[in-house]
């Protein structure tokens, strides 16, 4: 009976060897005959503290790339996206590049936080081989001698509290008043990158900045701070370093204080997630956001592409989050970038893809963004501040589009 | 000096502490029957909080019966974790039962990324809203509410270690197993037991933390800092937990308010430290007189 | 099967490898190690030089906690202290690797010394809570003193060199890393032939007893941490030659923790448990997430439901394994071993 097993093992054996065998021939056979792919590569936090961005900037780089192969593809070439998940940890990120840059010919990489780009950035200045963006929006990477090869869709943290002083600037001049200004971030690298640059700028400005008030990250409670803030009276209170607490506990008791301090916030923040979950506390919050809203009145050609593509890969989601559109536009660049290297008849080396990122000046983003946008030192500095109105659900612009410079 | 400054951060520093103490109450208690130290007692709290999340916000029951219901939850959660996970460990080292609850901390932290996707939290509101003035001192609402809630239940929770027979029951074995087995006590059932109420004094602060700073996957970080707590106040005593729990949420917020944001670790840290050199087992621990 | 396992010397008795068998099995395995970066791809490089550090800084736990009983949850701070010692070095001098290394060994095991003070006093848990708090206390010092460590952002480093030679890239880089953690190994194993090792093992097992047998316990203990810490120190080093960038994120409490399951997994208590954990905890996530990678063809949404349960998996893992074989994968070598040593007979 043994020998019986044994043998119909070992055909099953053979039949599942046989198989195998046709179906690798087969795919390699139909592979010979396409054209070679462009890859986009990424390393995506789809979990770990990220990951309520990192899973709709999955969406929106993979809806973006679905979309651009049903138009054939950059210049007739399919586009690729790899990516693996990194739970937002600086060394899960940096295998994911090494195994993927390995493995496939990437010549745009998302990377999913300022340390990892950091991390990267020797490598990737020695290999020269692609050019890199992604979810961080820090300052240093603006550092053009330093980081050559990486860029950012969208401002600096630094830009974006720039955006957000010249508001304060114009509505103080309005009432011919000087402002004044506290700054609540928190202690981490993410917190604390725009803090020295803002401090200089909002001087330039003529803006008082009264208070600066650090928090602990997953600090439990926040209202002694709060109790100094309500010493200085600042007119506007600028969070950065967050994505949800802190900020409505300040709110909320800096609103029962009777303080009628106005409150703004950077892109992370500036999500429908806190209108969700704050409520009608949330009205009135106002920050920068770099992009047209999902699903707002605004118009453009890719605008609605982007909702023709998101409703097609899931018509239950009606509303994207920014995240969402942070991918989309992402993507957007890199296809650019590459169009223009490929139309130049130049190879896609770093080099020549950092020449096309560079040529950008009085890009259409077709409604993504509501002004033309030039590149300046690797970042997208443009922006317009948005303000929530918790009754109707959404954020509202409350000023023209801002672009630094 | 601002005199009415100090008062008002001292207070909400007392009232951090209090909220440090009950999840310190529930690593002592753990620690004292079992000799466990309970590195995911972070995650159960974080986890009652996502239970309270359900049961107040998706299904919209009214506060005083979700939460009761949601700190049920984390008391089975617990008596689940000793019995499947922590009985089998029985005579195991210590370490290796630390690794098991490290182990237990990642697979609350995935499950609840999976059950209630990772994206930020806030708790619906059930605590009063209007902040609390004595006379010009101010003291946030949520804070002082879940100071006084707090408070209530340690009460209880010291009376009931004091008077009742389950309490004695714990308090005999945590001091000597044998002359407890001895006794009738139901050993591996205290065991359990002692589970189920750190959890449940885990549970509650943990909403109530939640309450005030928002809730995420990665809000079980706490636990760490509550580790401080109980090297101050002695791995296995209720009282230690109490008045260092108090004492260093006050010294924290304190000295956050005076020097800024980066010094409050470093304070806790130098208390953890001054206490190591003067009194390593802690200001009311016991000391374990080993014997050949 | 083997038989008669006789020594007629001391010297054999204390040998590292008892049978030609194993001498010979040893430098196939050097061989191996040797040969391997010039088959594998850049991705499997990588990984074999995350497990080469991997296996430093876990060996030296091992020698703390697994060796002297000395639980330690400070590992990161550590391995920490070496990553910065060799930032600023590579930096602010062009001193070789070897030096900077042993530099980074050394001030770590100064600090260690230091952390490891209040071990006469108190013992088990306590003391871990002391190592925590060390950490803890490093890592400020890691972020507040910016004009050495960079602040929050951290130190890039240029390349390791030696007479040179740069090392900027992965494959040079195993050319640093394995043969330092063969050597270290091979060190630790040494140290437990002599009356250091002894006097470890004799302190985990009993310090009071070890105390009277004329065994000063602070000395001994100390040196422990020293050992542990140099270990720590330069495994930091290395990481630190390795990604070219240290911030105070690079080593935080997880990593920590990460360390003392990768013994605890692995069996403390024996120089091949702090191996095998080491490579348990740093391949075992790569494996799910090759599990990962073959469902995604077939359905392309299994990253973002698949990753959490990731976690969920490894932490079950680490569990099972536990309440399975609390002595870790060493001892499930062992029986494997012995299987085969006795093999025909059972027992």
């Amino acid at each position: 009976m043994l020998e019986r097993i044994h043998k119909q093992g070992r055909r099953l054996l053979t039949a599942a060897g046989l198989a195998l065998a046709v179906a690798i021939g087969g795919t390699a056979a139909a592979q010979g005959e396409s054209k070679e792919p462009i890859v986009f590569g990424g390393s995506i936090p789809l979990t770990g503290v990220f990951a309520f961005a990192g899973i709709h900037i999955h969406a929106g780089l993979s809806d973006y790339v679905d979309w651009i192969n049903s138009q054939g593809g950059i210049n007739g070439r399919p586009v690729q996206y790899v990516m693996e998940d990194t739970g937002y940890l600086v060394d899960r990120s940096v295998a994911t590049y090494k195994k993927l840059s390995g493995r496939h010919r990437i010549c745009c990489y998302y990377g999913d936080s300022t340390g990892f780009m950091q991390a990267i950035a020797a490598d990737l200045n020695n290999a020269k081989n692609m050019i890199m963006s992604g979810a961080s929006f820090a300052t240093a990477l603006t550092r053009v001698d330093k980081h050559p090869f990486q860029f950012i869709p969208g401002p600096s943290y630094s830009q974006m509290f720039a955006i957000i002083l010249e508001y304060i600037a114009a509505e103080a001049n309005k009432e011919g008043k000087k402002a004044t200004v506290a700054f609540v971030y928190s202690d981490t690298e993410f917190g604390r990158d725009p803090i020295e640059s803002s401090r200089a700028y909002a001087r330039n400005l003529g803006i008082d900045v009264v208070e600066e008030i650090m928090t602990k990250p997953g600090s439990v409670d926040v209202s002694a701070e709060v109790i100094k803030l309500r010493r200085k009276r600042p007119d506007y209170v600028i969070f950065h370093g967050y994505v949800l607490s802190p900020i409505n506990e300040f709110m909320v008791q800096m609103r029962q204080m009777g303080l009628n301090t106005k409150f703004m916030g950077t892109f992370w923040t500036m999500d429908r997630l806190i209108i969700d979950k704050m409520g009608k506390d949330a009205d009135g919050f106002m920050g920068v956001m770099p992009y047209n809203y999902f699903g707002e009145d605004e118009d453009g050609p890719m605008y609605r592409v982007m909702h023709e593509q998101a409703r097609k890969s899931d018509p239950n989601q009606a509303y994207r989050p920014t995240p969402y559109v942070q991918g989309w536009f992402n993507a957007m660049v890199w296809t650019e970038v590459v169009k223009r290297t490929l139309d130049a008849g130049k190879p896609l080396t770093g080099e020549n893809l950092k020449e096309a990122l560079d040529s950008i000046k009085d890009w259409d983003t077709g409604g993504i963004i509501g002004v033309p946008v030039t590149v300046k030192d690797n970042s997208f500095p443009v922006g317009r501040i948005y303000r929530v109105n918790a009754a109707a659900g959404r954020f509202e612009p409350v000023s023209d589009w801002i672009h630094l410079d | 000096m601002d005199w009415l400054f100090f008062a008002e951060v001292s207070l909400a520093g007392l009232a951090t502490g209090g909220l440090y103490a009950l999840i310190a109450l529930g690593f002592v208690i753990i620690y004292k029957a079992t000799r466990v130290i309970n590195f995911a007692i972070g995650e159960i709290m974080m986890f009652a909080a996502y239970l309270f999340l359900s049961f107040a916000g998706g299904m919209e029951l009214p506060a005083w019966l979700a939460l009761p219901l949601a700190v049920l939850g984390g008391m089975v959660l617990g008596g689940l974790v000793e019995r499947l996970m922590i009985r089998p460990m029985l005579g195991e080292s210590p370490i290796t039962v630390v690794m098991v609850t490290i182990g237990l901390a990642s697979i609350l932290v995935g499950l609840a990324e999976i059950i209630w996707t990772a994206d930020p939290q806030l708790l619906p509101e059930f605590l009063p809203r209007q902040p609390i003035f004595i006379g010009e001192i101010y003291l946030a609402p949520k804070v002082a509410w879940g100071f006084v809630i707090g408070a209530a239940v340690l009460t209880v929770y010291l009376l009931y270690f004091r008077f009742s027979r389950g309490g004695v029951a714990l308090r005999a074995t945590a001091s000597d197993q044998a002359a407890a087995y001895s006794m009738g006590i139901n050993v591996r059932r205290v065991f359990n037991l002692a589970w189920v109420f750190g959890s449940l004094a885990a549970s509650l602060a943990g909403i109530l933390v939640s309450a005030t700073g928002g809730l995420s996957p990665q809000s079980g970080a706490i636990g760490l800092s509550v580790l401080v707590i109980v090297i101050v106040g002695g791995l296995d005593s209720i009282l230690g937990a109490l008045i260092a729990g108090l004492f260093v949420g006050w010294l924290e917020t304190v000295a956050g308010a005076f020097f800024g944001g980066e010094y409050r670790m470093l304070a806790t840290f130098s208390v953890l430290a001054l206490i190591l050199i003067i009194r390593p087992y802690g200001l009311f621990g016991t000391h374990e007189i080993e014997r050949l | 099967m083997r038989i008669g396992d006789a020594k007629q010397s001391y010297a054999a008795d204390e040998a590292l490898w008892t049978s030609t068998t194993q001498q010979v099995w040893f430098g196939l395995l050097l061989l191996s190690l040797l040969l391997f970066p010039f088959f594998a791809s850049p991705y499997l490089l990588y990984l074999a030089c995350l497990v080469g550090i991997a296996v430093i800084s876990a060996t030296g736990l091992n020698i703390l906690t697994g060796f002297t009983g000395l639980i330690s949850l400070g590992q990161a701070g550590f391995m920490g202290v070496g990553g910065y010692t060799v930032a600023w070095l590579s930096l602010h001098t062009s001193l070789p690797f070897p030096i900077a290394l042993l530099a980074a060994g050394l001030l770590s095991a100064a600090i260690g010394m230091v952390v490891g003070l209040p071990s006469l006093r108190i013992k088990g848990l306590y003391l871990a809570i002391a190592t925590l708090a060390a950490s803890v206390f490093l890592h400020f010092v890691f972020v507040e003193w910016a004009s050495v460590t960079g602040g929050m952002a951290g130190l890039s480093l240029r390349s390791a060199q030696l007479f040179g030679l740069t090392f900027h890239n992965d494959f040079r880089m195993y050319f640093m890393i394995m043969p330092l953690a063969v050597l270290m190994l091979l060190a630790a194993r040494n140290i437990f032939r002599t009356r250091i090792g002894r006097a470890f093992i004799a302190i985990r097992d009993r310090d009071i007893s070890a105390e009277i047998l004329g065994i000063p316990l602070l000395r001994y203990k100390l040196l422990s941490f020293a050992l542990s810490s140099f270990y720590a120190g330069v495994a930091g080093g290395l990481f630190a030659y390795f990604y070219r960038v240290v911030t105070p994120e690079s080593f935080p409490l997880s990593m920590s923790i990460f360390y003392l399951a990768a013994i605890i997994v692995g069996g403390m208590g024996s120089i091949l448990g702090g191996v095998l954990g080491a490579i348990f905890m740093t391949l075992v996530p790569e494996g799910l997430k090759l599990l990962t990678t073959a469902i995604t063809p077939i359905y392309p949404q299994a990253p973002v439901f698949m990753s959490p349960l990731l976690g969920v998996v490894f932490g079950v893992l680490i569990v099972g394994f536990l309440i399975f074989e609390p002595n870790g994968l060493a001892e499930v070598w062992r029986r494997i071993r012995r299987f085969f040593h006795l093999w025909p007979f059972r027992t």
